[in-house]
């Protein structure tokens, strides 16, 4: 079963339950795909076993070829390559990656070459659960490569729980796409539910089961709550706001070790995602 | 006159961006605000909007398929590297990236690129000033090409109403979009807490602020969350040469005043008094 | 000649533009015949690759000098492929103006990147 764990806003509490829902399964594979700021790791601290690193292309105009038609620039929608007065200019960093300079090339002058732009981290933890978390070279526009290749390497692990990135924009969809069951951490204030609409909306039109754990509750209003009824979104926990877990997390603890209360939150969560799954979790 | 553009950024989401230029802005005379945050913007919800206009934003050009002309020779699927189309001839809106590659390979001329509505852009009247934001229909593409339009959008409205300062709400994160928001700003307010994750963060984001040569101001928000991280901030700080301008301890009321949908500044002057806010905005406005 | 100088708005009296790469217009103005023409920057909206772009067009309009504000290094590099010379106005003057003190000799060459670029970061 494919667990997503997102917020739409950040800061509410994606990594701490996906965090702490991992620690409490005891089996099952944790992928980080908040790869521009991945902070799993901090909570779970695997020790690193490979690094991969994710590469994109980028064209290299032979001038020799080249007859300056100019069809690669007409073509090229990021301008990334422009053929100029007596070469070709390429942005690497501009260029998506589609292959279209080339096919368009009547004299099949451009050539790909690799660059890397981000890298791959997997590792188990002390006590051997598979985590891997991906991590976006700052500079660089977009991680996408990156989530949808940590999903490749999750996808043939019964259980898995991805850390999704905040947002509802192309990382997000690219992170929780296929997934079995979401789950939506939000805070009850009015950024929270604002937010929080934003990711209903979004997996609703990806089709994908969703259910809502209410953090830091108690700090905010009860406008999430008449919000989640009207919309038939099951509540399926609430963790209360509180000092001490936020000073714990503040350390890069995991709740769910120090604080018997979390950890059965987290099992009620799960239990209840099993059963809407119709897989067993626990 | 000199109009100074200022991004608020914090790497980590949840730090308090937007809660921290709601209480900047009434220190502020002739200002617009930019809310480049596009997946999830926040600012609307604290200000009363009056006057706003939408204008639908068009990204990258999405594929139509004219399924009269199509034989299903299926080129285009196997020549899109983003696997956008499906095996019947469908495309797959979320792993579209507009390139035009089936558009060139359909032997049949039955594939056209066409304008595609990927958000709105929202222009209103606040009590504070013009404030320019938008949302991007979730699951869109990139949006840094979104953010850049907020801005311009912003910047016009500037240079109309004779405003010297536009305050610009980032978003998390150190991809396309935060890129965006940070082009051609005087200064960069990086907003963080004393966490392990907020430290990780800080990292990232300052090297990417760092990398444009705009100068940052750090905020320490929750200041008193953790005394060892606050001690890890500080440290790495005065390692790199970072200055901490403000520090907010946690603070219930700060969140009461979002709930209650006002600037925190103004619902609870004390604190800000008592948080040394007026000498951070003149570090800001210097 | 025709020399392309960034615009606010249209025509020649039109305020030149404080961008390069995202100018809201090029007026291409011919030396020879005296005449100028007012087209929209096509690149002026984009995200990224502006500058490039921007250069690209003029060129294509048969411009063979650019008056700019400013040049980010992705700039730079294009005019030089292009083969566009370029000269830098720091003062805000109108467009007739600014080609008239480049006609006087008084702007400087500009083939030296004056702003970073958005993507000028250096990765170890």
């Amino acid at each position: 079963m494919k667990i997503a764990v997102l917020s739409g806003k950040g800061g509410t509490g994606k990594t701490t339950v996906a965090t702490n829902l991992f620690a409490t399964l005891e089996k099952g594979m944790l992928i980080d795909t908040d790869v521009e700021e991945p902070n799993s790791h901090l909570f779970l601290k695997p020790v690193i076993l490979e690094r991969i690193p994710v590469k994109k292309e980028y064209p290299v105009v032979d001038e020799e070829l080249c007859t300056l038609c100019g069809k690669c620039g007409d073509f090229c929608r990021y301008n990334a390559i422009l053929p100029a007065k007596k070469k070709v200019l390429v942005y690497p960093e501009l260029c998506h990656d589609c292959g279209g300079c080339q096919l368009l090339c009547p004299t099949d002058a451009i050539r790909y070459y690799p660059r890397t732009i981000g890298n791959i981290y997997t590792g188990k933890t002390l006590s051997g659960r598979s985590v891997a978390y991906g991590d976006l070279l700052v500079g660089e526009v977009s991680g996408v490569p990156i989530i949808e290749q940590l999903r490749e390497i999750s996808g043939d692990e019964k259980i898995v729980l991805i850390d999704s990135p905040p947002g509802t924009a192309c990382s997000t969809v690219a992170a929780v796409e296929g997934v079995d069951y979401a789950i939506i951490v939000a805070e009850p204030t009015p950024f929270g539910v604002s937010d929080m609409k934003l990711v209903v909306e979004m997996l609703g039109a990806l089709q994908i089961p969703m259910g809502v754990v209410i953090n830091k509750a108690g700090l905010g209003d009860r406008e999430i709550y008449d919000y989640c009824q009207s919309e038939r979104l099951e509540i399926l926990a609430e963790i209360p706001f509180s000092k001490a877990y936020a000073k714990q997390y503040a350390q890069g603890g995991l709740l769910s070790e120090t604080f018997p209360p979390f950890r059965e939150t987290m099992e009620l969560i799960l239990d209840k995602v099993s059963k809407a799954g119709g897989r067993e979790l626990l | 006159m000199k109009r100074n553009e200022i991004a608020i950024l914090s790497g980590k989401g949840g730090t308090g961006k937007t809660s921290l230029i709601a209480s900047m802005i009434p220190y502020f005379d002739k200002l617009v605000l930019a809310d480049c945050d596009v997946d999830a913007p926040d600012l609307h919800i604290l200000l009363d909007e009056y006057n706003r206009t939408e204008q639908d934003f068009v990204g990258l050009q999405r594929p139509v398929v004219d399924y009269d002309r199509c034989v299903a020779c299926k080129a285009c699927v196997n020549h899109c590297k983003f696997q956008a189309i499906d095996e019947s001839i469908k495309l797959i809106l979320g792993k579209c990236e507009g390139c035009g590659v089936c558009q060139a390979v359909c032997p049949q001329g039955a594939v056209s690129m066409q304008d595609n509505v990927v958000g709105k852009i929202f222009v209103s009247q606040t009590e504070q000033g013009a404030l320019v934001h938008a949302r991007l229909i979730p699951g869109e593409e990139t949006s840094g090409k979104l953010v850049a339009e907020v801005r311009k959008k912003a910047k016009t409205i500037a240079e109309a109403e004779d405003a010297e300062w536009i305050l610009i709400d980032g978003s998390p994160g150190i991809a396309c979009n935060v890129i965006s928001s940070i082009t051609g700003v005087s200064k960069v307010i990086l907003v963080i807490e004393p966490t392990l994750s907020g430290l990780h963060d800080l990292k990232k984001v300052q090297t990417l602020v760092r990398g444009f040569h705009i100068p940052i101001l750090l905020v320490l928000n929750k200041a008193d969350l953790s005394t060892e991280g606050k001690a890890a901030i500080e440290e790495y700080c005065q390692e790199q040469g970072l200055e901490i301008a403000l520090e907010i301890p946690f603070e219930p009321k700060m969140v009461e005043a979002i709930v209650n949908r006002k600037m925190p500044s103004v619902y609870h002057p004390a604190f800000f008094d008592q948080i040394g806010f007026k000498e951070f905005i003149e570090k800001v406005q210097a | 000649m025709k020399i392309a100088v960034c615009a606010k708005t249209t025509g020649m009296d039109a305020q030149a533009d404080d961008r390069f790469g995202r100018a809201e217009y090029y007026v291409i103005f011919d030396t020879e015949t005296r005449s100028s023409e007012t087209f929209e920057n096509p690149a002026k909206g984009e995200p990224a690759g502006a500058g490039g772009s921007a250069v690209r067009f003029i060129s294509q309009q048969g411009a063979q000098a650019v008056l700019a504000p400013e040049l980010g290094p992705k700039a730079v590099d294009a005019l030089r492929a292009f083969e566009l010379a370029a000269f830098r106005y720091t003062e805000k003057k109108t467009v007739r103006e600014t080609i008239a003190d480049f006609l006087d000799g008084k702007l400087a060459k500009a083939d030296v990147s004056t702003t970073k670029s958005k993507h000028g970061l250096r990765r170890a």
